[in-house]
């Protein structure tokens, strides 16, 4: 058996096949959460009283906030999917 | 590889002096050139299980030692295991040194894995005590090192050379081992150097300098250590003088290790210091309690069950103990050393233009090198940033203050043009070229992985210097322009330096939060404002020669140099998401997912309009 072979079935047996995608799962949730919670703060200040230059400086970021969650929500509904599709094949296996 | 190449410029010369003078002895003195032929045997194969390890664990060894040395105790057992593993306390240290310069570890971590390197370099002795002496060689030797010369005729992968490697190295160690022992033996025939044998103090003195001396002759203190012990063993030495001849060998591997960092750099120099400075205190230690010590030997030996008699056990014993004591005696002194290993060694007349971090101990592995050229990259990018500043005619102050950007654009910096052209061969050709250089250098070692970083990391180096270059353009309408009677064209220059001072502020935050969720904001923001340079699609041109507000000549200027922007804020951008997102791990693993394509930007701007 190759070295490589013999890495890849302990990679196998330990099941860390699956390690890097949860870990950009974990970090995609952290950074949704950040991005949540920043979203709220925009909004809070958006009610506040505002000159013209601030408020179309907020808006803009909200505007960048709100697409970048939904590609976040995107990704992280992908992982999601991948990861259901791959334990029902192991279960058919 | 950079550390065999050290290594035989090391040892080359003394394995080749060495045969030569057995070659020499053969007729007149067999024996003695049997020992000879036994030590250089002993030398080649260390540097063979060097290399081995080196090829076999590719990666392995870096990974270990970076994530096991965040503090002293870690730092300690790792340099221990590690080096009793490996072999050879020279490629920790190498290792370790090339750690520094990347500024993986802390001079702190790094003193404290070469205090425990030394513990783990008396492995050697306990290898040669249990192993070497017991077994017969010559049946074991032959078919490890035919096992080693056949692994690569089948095997071809780099692992398998390294175990090749170990193979080959192990047997001709234990080759070299068995020569110098039967040399030995019939050496006494002849000459019973056990004659010599002196008792007291003037004795263990006289035998710490022949260790020493043995030590700085051969550049190996477990080389050293093999002969003593096989001298031992054969009844050609005293065990107290064997004791003595220990001491002598750890004093004199310091000669060695300062000898090897004359050549390198300031942290190389520091380690060698504080390896020095170790090897002294415990050297003293050993001998003035070198009859406790003994007798503490004696009654350990009696507990693990090593023969009262057996006296090569019971040195490698003594060998460990001693090295032991002297790290639990210097260990809480290490941040006062660190201390002052800070304040030697400081390069003096460091110029803007030379590169700081690349080094060539950094090549020695994948992962310094890489972040070697990470640490030098951003060094090119202050530079940049000094240039970009001064040839928009801004403060470089102000621009990374929170003064408010209007505010930053009126504080002009001279009013007289600067030459960028000096400015660039002074301050990022010869950087560049050198990373350039040194990329090149590094790849040669790397796996895809690596090398997929490190063009990245190129193209960042390449951005950088695009952007200086694109600056030169735009600078020679800048100051023509701002100072203009025409308030029109003067508000659209300034509003070119305006957009570029908030990019520098930009990415200057980038480089200095953690906050994810901001870098991904300032980043998407910096892509929309970069679109404010493309006045032909936006209108501001179009309007501004429609309404006769500045000449056709102007208006020529303004084009080009609106695109000169458009292009240094895409290469400062691009620059940016490579080097302050890609190697931050958590945003690494989405940045080209999250990263706003050109589509998503022109949507952003038209929802704004």
């Amino acid at each position: 058996m190759s070295i490589k072979k013999f890495i890849a079935s302990v990679i196998e047996s330990l099941k860390l096949d699956g390690f890097e995608k949860s870990g950009k799962k974990k970090s995609i949730k952290r950074l949704l959460e950040k991005l949540e919670l920043r979203k709220e703060i925009l909004n809070n200040t958006y009610k506040k009283k505002l000159n013209k230059k601030e408020k179309k400086e907020l808006k803009e970021e909200l505007a960048i906030i709100t697409l970048q969650i939904k590609k976040g929500n995107k990704i992280l509904d992908e992982l999601n999917a991948q990861n259901s599709k791959n334990n029902q094949t192991k279960k058919e296996i | 590889m950079l550390i065999s190449n050290s290594y035989k410029s090391f040892f080359a010369p003394i394995i080749i002096l060495l045969l030569l003078i057995a070659l020499f002895l053969l007729g007149l003195y067999p024996d003695i050139s049997m020992i000879l032929g036994g030590i250089a045997l002993f030398l080649i194969g260390m540097e063979y299980m060097e290399g081995g390890f080196k090829a076999f664990s590719g990666g392995l060894l870096e990974k270990v030692l970076e994530k096991s040395t965040n503090n002293t105790p870690k730092a300690i057992t790792t340099g221990f295991i590690a080096t009793a593993i490996v072999q050879s306390s020279s490629l920790i240290s190498i290792i370790v040194i090339s750690f520094l310069s990347a500024e993986l570890i802390t001079l702190t971590s790094a003193v404290g894995v070469v205090f425990g390197s030394n513990i783990g370099t008396t492995a050697t002795a306990w290898l040669v005590s249990v192993f070497g002496l017991k077994i017969k060689i010559s049946v074991y030797a032959m078919p490890m090192i035919v096992l080693g010369i056949f692994i690569p005729l089948f095997l071809k992968s780099n692992s398998w050379k390294g175990v090749a490697s170990i193979f080959i190295g192990l047997g001709v160690i234990f080759l070299g081992i068995g020569y110098m022992k039967e040399g030995f033996e019939t050496l006494k025939d002849g000459i019973d150097l056990a004659q010599y044998a002196m008792a007291g103090y003037a004795g263990i003195f006289v035998y710490v300098l022949v260790g020493s001396i043995a030590t700085v002759v051969i550049q190996s203190s477990s080389a050293t250590m093999a002969i003593i012990i096989t001298a031992l063993a054969t009844g050609q030495i005293d065990y107290a003088n064997a004791l003595a001849l220990a001491i002598g060998a750890n004093v004199g591997t310091t000669v060695t290790a300062v000898l090897g960092a004359l050549k390198s750099n300031e942290n190389g120099k520091r380690l060698a210091v504080a390896h020095f400075i170790f090897n002294i205190v415990t050297g003293l230690i050993a001998i003035v309690f070198i009859y406790q010590l003994a007798e503490l030997v004696d009654y350990l030996a009696v507990i693990v069950g090593i023969g009262i008699e057996n006296y090569t056990m019971k040195l490698a014993l003594f060998h460990t103990i001693f090295n032991l004591i002297g790290v639990l005696t210097v260990s809480p002194f290490i941040t006062i050393l660190v201390k002052y290993l800070n304040t030697i060694f400081i390069p003096k007349g460091i110029y803007k233009g030379k590169p700081k971090y690349l080094d060539k101990t950094a090549l020695i592995l994948p992962s310094t090198a890489l972040s070697t050229i990470i640490m030098e990259t951003k060094h090119l990018y202050e530079n940049a940033f000094d240039i970009i500043t001064h040839g928009l005619n801004l403060k470089k102050k102000n621009v990374l203050s929170s003064m408010d950007l209007d505010e930053v654009i009126k504080d002009l910096h001279e009013r007289k043009t600067i030459d960028i052209d000096q400015f660039y061969n002074h301050w990022i050709k010869n950087i560049y070229g050198e990373i350039i250089d040194f990329s090149t250098k590094a790849q040669v070692n790397m796996s895809s992985e690596y090398i997929e970083e490190l063009y990245k990391l190129k193209l960042a180096n390449r951005d950088i210097v695009d952007a200086v270059k694109g600056t030169k353009h735009l600078q020679k309408n800048m100051i023509k322009y701002t100072s203009s009677q025409n308030e029109h064209i003067k508000a659209q220059y300034d509003d070119i330096r305006k957009g570029l001072a908030e990019l520098l502020r930009t990415i200057h935050t980038i480089a200095n939060t953690d906050e994810e969720d901001v870098i991904v904001l300032l980043l998407s923001k910096a892509k929309i404002h970069a679109q404010r340079y493309d006045i032909i699609t936006n209108g501001t041109l179009d309007k501004l020669i429609r309404k006769g507000l500045i000449s056709n000549q102007m208006a020529t200027s303004l084009m080009n140099d609106s695109n000169y922007a458009h292009r240094i804020s895409k290469n400062l951008i691009a620059m940016a998401e490579i080097l302050f997102i890609d190697i931050k791990s958590d945003l690494k693993k989405l940045n080209e997912d999250l990263s706003m394509n050109e589509e998503e930007v022109n949507l952003l701007i038209k929802e704004q309009k």
